[in-house]
């Protein structure tokens, strides 16, 4: 049996990449996407989803061999709900412009399909200590992509980066208004999507000739 | 409004709105989900159940004590719970058909864990279905035969009496415990002979990280209660006096070691060779009992072969089964074939017996999945 | 982004609708319930059923949801729980028109098999509740948003179902198939409706 230090690296390790959520199975991109037009929004929300994930994932793996098997899916969404709220609470406290925009996809991390994913698929069957990483990495993987796109529509829709403008700007910057637009934030997706799956049809086919040949 | 009035008031909103939706759920689920009672028609009427539609045929079948075989308990995954419907069935799901041929579908068969129960239905199963319990019992004795082989003698408690052909199996329950949520059921040969009517002998090896027999290692002590269903299975000696050539390794023993002490109670006279197929020395069991049946029987011949590298000091048989069966059987004509054990073994001695003249159809086995 | 008053009259309704279902479509525009659309717009039969039950379920809840949020939760100061009284809600509606869908139509309930269930996660559901508190709509309001809601849903699903129908024959880098290309045509649809957005002045 592996040490439990070891299994918490794997977990990790796993989601950043080969499983990240986005990637292999386009999970999840919902309530993200909407935010991506700001660098800044979206850094707030990555904030909140990853510690509602990791805390998710902890919680249902403390309470797992205590959960009825009937409502282990009402008990899992009810852990979900405290600490989306929680984070919905801060927000709006020490955010109040940014949450009056992006107030309604805060409350939606609890329908992201990652949370209530990995609280079914690992957290509920694995020990303490790697579920939280297991949702720390699926939380950190999916907030990587989200920022890229960020970096992406912002840069080219507005020409700035955290909302500090980019120098020489007004040289070399033409509003890309697409991009600050919801079209944008599909498109930009779907390339890097493409991107993913046409390097892991890759990896994918030099594995199976390195095995052919054996 | 302050903290305590706050989250009183939150608790009952919260706590009415749950109940409220509790309420409406299970109206809808007395109105709609309810299908009334209906009629399951077997084998062309040679028993009616009057049953509670709504639940699949599976577990409606159970709660009438009629019991299909089934290892994934209900998931739709082992097809173990194939049943015939003439009339009456809905439309094939879609996780049914991923375990079903094209065959079966024409005739029907259908996986009755993923089938409901929502109108009278007429279907046929085997007879020997009928014969098929529940027992409960507790462990009588629980000894390791080798290093990763237990023999579990199972004192049966309710019924107290089982009735079986030597050759068949049970399946027993491993309750759900650590990481495995719901109990699973698994299959093992009968081991006793069936005089034995108060008892039943199972022989059951480690398999690494197998649920079952993780928790028969491991959890199970004497004096334990445990559930199995049974009898199962069409594996058993044919009729008459042809000459038997039996193949089977490690747990694989279990069947024809009920059968040997059943042949021995009754006189059977058949000349036998049981071929034992181990890798080495610590992988053998019974071997005293079995000279002492081939002492009590005069046609009956068992012939161990260890496989493994190094067995120095041994006497007996080397190589592979299926190599010992080669040097030793001649000619298969006229002759039996009976084997039990993984797909590969089972596989690669059939094709031996054939070789040998055994007829296909004269060979008999119990797979292993 | 319209911030209707609160004065009634159809026109006002009628401004919430169409905005709901076009030019503020909760898919195209706003990115909710992206999970089952790109995983169920591949059939025509089942994107339709799924569609509809959307649509259902968004505006009975939406209805239901505006009716608790301003019947008991803000006259009590509880707007923080409307997030898990409306979950609890949509959960235990969906499970309702599971049995009502099992009952009426078995091929549509094996069409649309795990995704049944999955409405109730279905970002479209709880966020157009959440967005017509954030604006705080009444109960016809409500009821009206909803509707606009999920019909828009289902129109951008049939949209991308009709679509994908027809690239069955096209021939598709492999590392786009599935939902590469999905997300680009879905991105291509944005862009036809966001010429939608003259229709309705702020």
């Amino acid at each position: 049996m592996p040490s439990t230090v070891t299994q918490a690296k794997k977990a990790l390790i796993a989601e950043l990449w080969d499983d990240n959520p986005i990637f292999r199975q386009v999970l999840g991109i919902c309530s993200a996407l909407a935010v991506t037009n700001l660098m800044f929004n979206t850094l707030l929300m990555c904030l909140g989803l990853v510690w509602a994930t990791a805390m998710t994932s902890l919680t249902v793996s403390a309470l797992r061999n205590y959960t009825p098997q009937r409502i282990r899916m009402i008990v899992q969404v009810l852990i979900i709900s405290v600490y989306v709220i929680v984070v919905d609470i801060v927000f709006r406290a020490q955010f109040p412009d940014i949450h009056r925009v992006i107030g309604p996809y805060v409350g939606l991390i609890i329908t992201n399909c990652i949370l209530m994913g990995r609280a079914e698929a690992f957290a509920s069957k694995n020990p303490v200590l790697p579920s939280f990483f297991d949702g720390l990495g699926a939380g950190l993987g999916y907030s990587g992509i989200l920022m890229t796109v960020a970096l992406i529509r912002e840069v080219l829709g507005f020409g700035s980066v955290f909302g500090v403008a980019l120098p020489a700007r007004e040289v070399w910057w033409h509003s890309w208004t697409i991009m600050v637009m919801p079209p944008g934030a599909f498109f930009v997706l779907a390339c890097m999507v493409w991107a993913a799956r046409a390097h892991a049809l890759r990896l994918d086919a030099a594995r199976k000739a390195k095995e052919a040949k054996k | 409004m302050d903290g305590v009035s706050f989250v009183l008031t939150s608790t009952v909103v919260v706590a009415a709105t749950c109940l409220a939706s509790a309420v409406v759920l299970l109206i809808a689920e007395r109105y709609l989900a309810n299908y009334g009672p209906c009629t399951i028609d077997i084998n062309q009427g040679s028993k009616k159940l009057e049953v509670r539609g709504g639940k699949p045929l599976l577990a409606t079948l159970m709660q009438q004590q009629i019991f299909i075989p089934s290892a994934c308990g209900g998931r739709g995954t082992c097809a173990y719970c194939k049943v015939k419907i003439t009339d009456g069935a809905p439309p094939i799901a879609p996780t049914e058909l991923t375990l079903l041929t094209d065959e079966e579908q024409q005739k029907n068969v259908r996986i009755s864990c993923q089938v409901k129960v929502r109108n009278d239905l007429a279907i046929e199963i085997p007879e020997a279905l009928f014969r098929v319990k529940q027992f409960t019992g507790v462990v009588e004795r629980m000894r390791d035969l080798t290093h990763d082989i237990r023999e579990l003698r199972i004192r049966l408690v309710e019924p107290a009496a089982i009735e079986f052909t030597p050759g068949q199996y049970v399946q027993l329950e491993a309750p759900a415990y650590g990481d495995n949520p719901e109990p699973v059921y698994r299959a093992y040969s009968i081991a006793s002979p069936p005089s034995d009517t108060g008892h039943v002998e199972l022989i059951i090896r480690l398999v690494p990280n197998g649920i079952c027999t993780t928790w028969v290692f491991t959890m199970l002590k004497e004096g334990d209660e445990v559930r199995f269903n049974g009898p199962y299975g069409e594996f058993r000696l044919a009729e008459g006096d042809a000459e038997m050539v039996w193949i089977a390794g490690g747990s694989g023993m279990a069947p024809f070691w009920g059968m040997t002490r059943h042949m021995r109670e009754h006189n059977v006279q058949r000349p036998c060779t049981y071929f034992f197929g181990a890798v080495a020395q610590r992988d053998l069991f019974f071997t005293d009992e079995f000279h002492d049946l081939e002492k009590a029987m005069p046609g009956f011949r068992f012939v161990p072969a260890l496989s493994g590298a190094e067995n120095d000091g041994w006497t007996g048989e080397k190589g592979l089964i299926t190599q010992v069966v080669e040097r030793h059987l001649k000619d298969g004509s006229g002759k039996e074939g009976y084997l039990c054990g993984s797909s590969g073994m089972i596989d690669a001695s059939v094709k031996i017996l054939k070789a040998k003249g055994i007829p296909e159809d004269r060979i008999f086995y119990d797979k292993f999945t | 982004m319209t911030d209707p008053s609160h004065a009634g009259g159809a026109a006002h309704l009628l401004v919430i609708l169409v905005s709901a279902a076009l030019t503020d479509n909760i898919l195209l525009t706003r990115f909710l319930g992206m999970c089952s659309f790109l995983a169920i717009s591949r059939q025509m039969k089942a994107s339709v059923g799924l569609g509809l039950a959307v649509t259902f379920v968004t505006t009975i809840t939406c209805a239901i949801n505006a009716a608790l949020y301003v019947w008991v939760l803000r006259p009590y100061g509880l707007e923080s729980l409307q997030l898990i009284l409306f979950i609890v809600v949509i959960a235990a509606f969906v499970q309702f028109m599971e049995m009502l869908i099992e009952r009426l139509s078995l091929g549509l309930y094996y069409a649309l098999g795990i995704f049944l269930p999955l409405i109730t996660v279905n970002c479209a559901v709880l966020g157009a509740a959440l967005f017509m508190t954030n604006r705080n709509y009444g109960v016809t309001e409500g009821l009206v948003f909803g509707f606009g809601s999920g019909f828009g849903w289902m129109l951008a699903i049939v949209l991308m179902a009709g679509i994908r129908e027809r690239l069955k024959t096209a021939r598709i880098p492999p590392a786009l198939e599935g939902p590469g290309i999905t997300l680009i045509i879905a991105g291509i649809i944005a862009l036809g409706f966001v010429g939608f957005s003259g229709m309705v002045q702020p």
